[in-house]
């Protein structure tokens, strides 16, 4: 336990070396700290589902156009890699302090109570998904191992890549659409955006009051553009599920 | 408001100390005038506890109008009881139907243990506070009425803030047991003052490592200590806490 939680400190003790960093390192180690470091985690990997749909829309416009923005990204070489090592650095990250936190906040009632209610409005949304960040980041995580497994090493063992790789008509293009089609494949798609939507009406809202953002004013606004936010990116991921499926029919 | 009288059937956790394990005892209790408090219904079951030769069950209870904050129960799964904006005194049995079922539960919080009943032993919050050290004042005469300009936004805000009766409902109602209401609103009420000014950063700090310390969980942003809250403190000084821990952590020495 002990070491692991030593090499697991280790980027954090490297940090508190940096001159002015030191009393940074130590007040993000606390519950308000790591919250705050979740949020800021959060608010990034947001931004990564940003670029990814905006790209990925493209499939809205054909094979030839999709394949070559998938040419071009790959043609960035180191960079790209760079930059997955920092998207997986994000998640790595962020998982870790919900694995902290929620240990902490599971330590701090150990004892339940045998009947517990709640005095906010039901129909309340904010409320509802808080209670499943937890369940729907374990979705999301699983949908993650999956979806690199099939796009990015494409070792999904019930998609049939060696087909097209046989008859030459192998792409990316192709293989998203392989990918896409595959009947169990797609419901685990289906699954993991829907965790995401959920975990994301919560999370952009809880992100903005985490970091301190909130004023009377707004936070009406605040409250209508976190579901929008995770709506709109649920549902333009799921459409390509669809798209997908469409295309294969005609 | 009719006159009638309930009969009521009550679940109460009763535990012999701290380290007894606790269970649920049922009782009936018949003839509960509806003009009474909750807690007086509870004078009630104790006396007719006293009079049949059983022990009483011990709750917290000071001043019996909604200002001390000592009467800290889980009534049916809620903080206080079914209403908003009320300490468990200062509901009526009025509340309930006769043939109600009630569960009385203590504070459940790692940080609140059980001392025996119902009665938790809240000092974790007294340490909280003292880990937010003092306020530098002048002594001497009172200074003149307006010699500090306060907004007066600012001020209804602080005094807002200044309301938390330091009850702990906002952790018992908290699915994590987080404090962050408690701790926010005791950092809000200094920290727009012109008077808490000098201590600001080292409070922040202090309050939030303290916090931790007596193993209060981290907050999800659920909002359920607001609707819990007697005082009715708003999650926005949460959100101002976060500020104030921002900049603390960017600034202290
Ligand atoms: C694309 C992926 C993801 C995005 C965009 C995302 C985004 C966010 C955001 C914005 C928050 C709110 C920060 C706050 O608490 O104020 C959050 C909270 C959280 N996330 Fe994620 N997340 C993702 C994946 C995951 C994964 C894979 C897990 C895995 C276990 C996870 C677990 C949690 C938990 C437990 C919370 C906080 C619950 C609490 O408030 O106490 N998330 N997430
Ligand atoms: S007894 Fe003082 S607030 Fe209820």
């Amino acid at each position: 336990m002990g070491s692991v939680s030593r090499i697991l400190s280790l980027p954090a003790r490297l940090l508190a070396q940096v001159p002015g960093l030191g009393p940074v390192v130590q007040a993000a180690a606390t519950s308000v700290g790591q919250k705050i470091l979740m949020a800021v985690t959060g608010f990034l990997l947001c931004g990564f589902l940003v670029t990814h749909l905006a790209g990925n829309l493209l499939l809205y416009a054909g094979e030839e156009r999709f394949n070559h923005y998938a040419e071009s990204l790959h043609s960035w070489g180191v960079v790209l890699n760079a930059a997955e090592a920092g998207l997986l650095a994000l998640f790595l990250a962020h998982i870790g302090l919900a694995i902290s936190t929620t240990a902490m906040n599971r330590q701090a009632r150990r004892h339940r109570y045998a009947e517990k209610d709640s005095k906010q409005d039901p129909t309340a949304i904010p409320g509802g998904a808080s209670s499943w960040m937890v369940v729907t980041g374990i979705l999301i995580a699983f949908f993650l191992i999956l979806h690199v497994t099939d796009m990015r090493l494409k070792m999904n063992p019930v998609v049939d890549y060696e087909a097209a790789v046989q008859d030459g008509t192998m792409s990316e293009f192709r293989a998203v659409h392989l990918v896409l089609t595959s009947y169990a494949t797609s419901w685990g798609y289906v699954v993991g955006l829907i965790a995401l939507g959920i975990h994301l009406s919560h999370g952009v809202r809880s992100a903005f009051q985490t970091l301190g953002i909130s004023h009377p004013r707004w936070n009406g606004l605040l409250d209508i553009a976190g579901q929008l936010f995770a709506w709109v990116i649920t549902l333009g991921f799921l459409s390509l599920v669809v798209l997908a499926a469409l295309r294969s029919v005609s | 408001m009719s006159g009638e009288h309930l009969s009521l059937t009550l679940r109460v956790w009763r535990q012999d100390g701290p380290e007894d394990p606790g269970r649920f005892e049922t009782y009936q209790l018949d003839n509960v005038n509806p003009h009474m408090s909750f807690l007086e219904m509870l004078d009630v079951l104790n006396e007719q506890l006293i009079e049949s030769g059983d022990e009483p069950v011990e709750f917290d209870h000071d001043c019996r109008e909604g200002i001390c904050g000592m009467c800290s129960l889980m009534i049916n799964g809620q903080a206080h009881g079914p209403d908003r904006a009320t300490t468990t005194c200062q509901l009526h049995m009025r509340r309930f139907r006769s043939g109600d079922t009630i569960t009385i539960e203590p504070w459940r919080a790692s940080a609140f243990p059980v001392v025996r009943d119902l009665v938790v032993d809240r000092s974790a919050f007294d340490r909280i506070i003292q880990a937010g050290g003092y306020v530098s004042v002048n002594t001497g005469n009172a200074p003149d009425g307006n010699a500090i300009p306060v907004p007066g936004t600012v001020q209804e805000t602080a005094m807002d803030a200044a309301a938390c009766i330091g009850c702990g409902a906002c952790v018992a109602a908290c699915k994590n047991a987080s404090a962050m209401l408690f701790v926010s609103a005791k950092v809000s009420q200094l920290a727009m003052l012109p008077q808490g000014q000098a201590e600001r950063t080292r409070r922040v700090l202090g309050m939030v490592t303290q916090m931790d310390e007596e193993g209060f969980g981290a907050c999800t942003n659920t909002s359920e200590c607001e609707a819990a809250c007697p005082a009715e403190i708003s999650v926005s000084h949460i959100a101002r806490l976060n500020r104030e821990y921002v900049r603390a952590a960017l600034t202290a020495g």
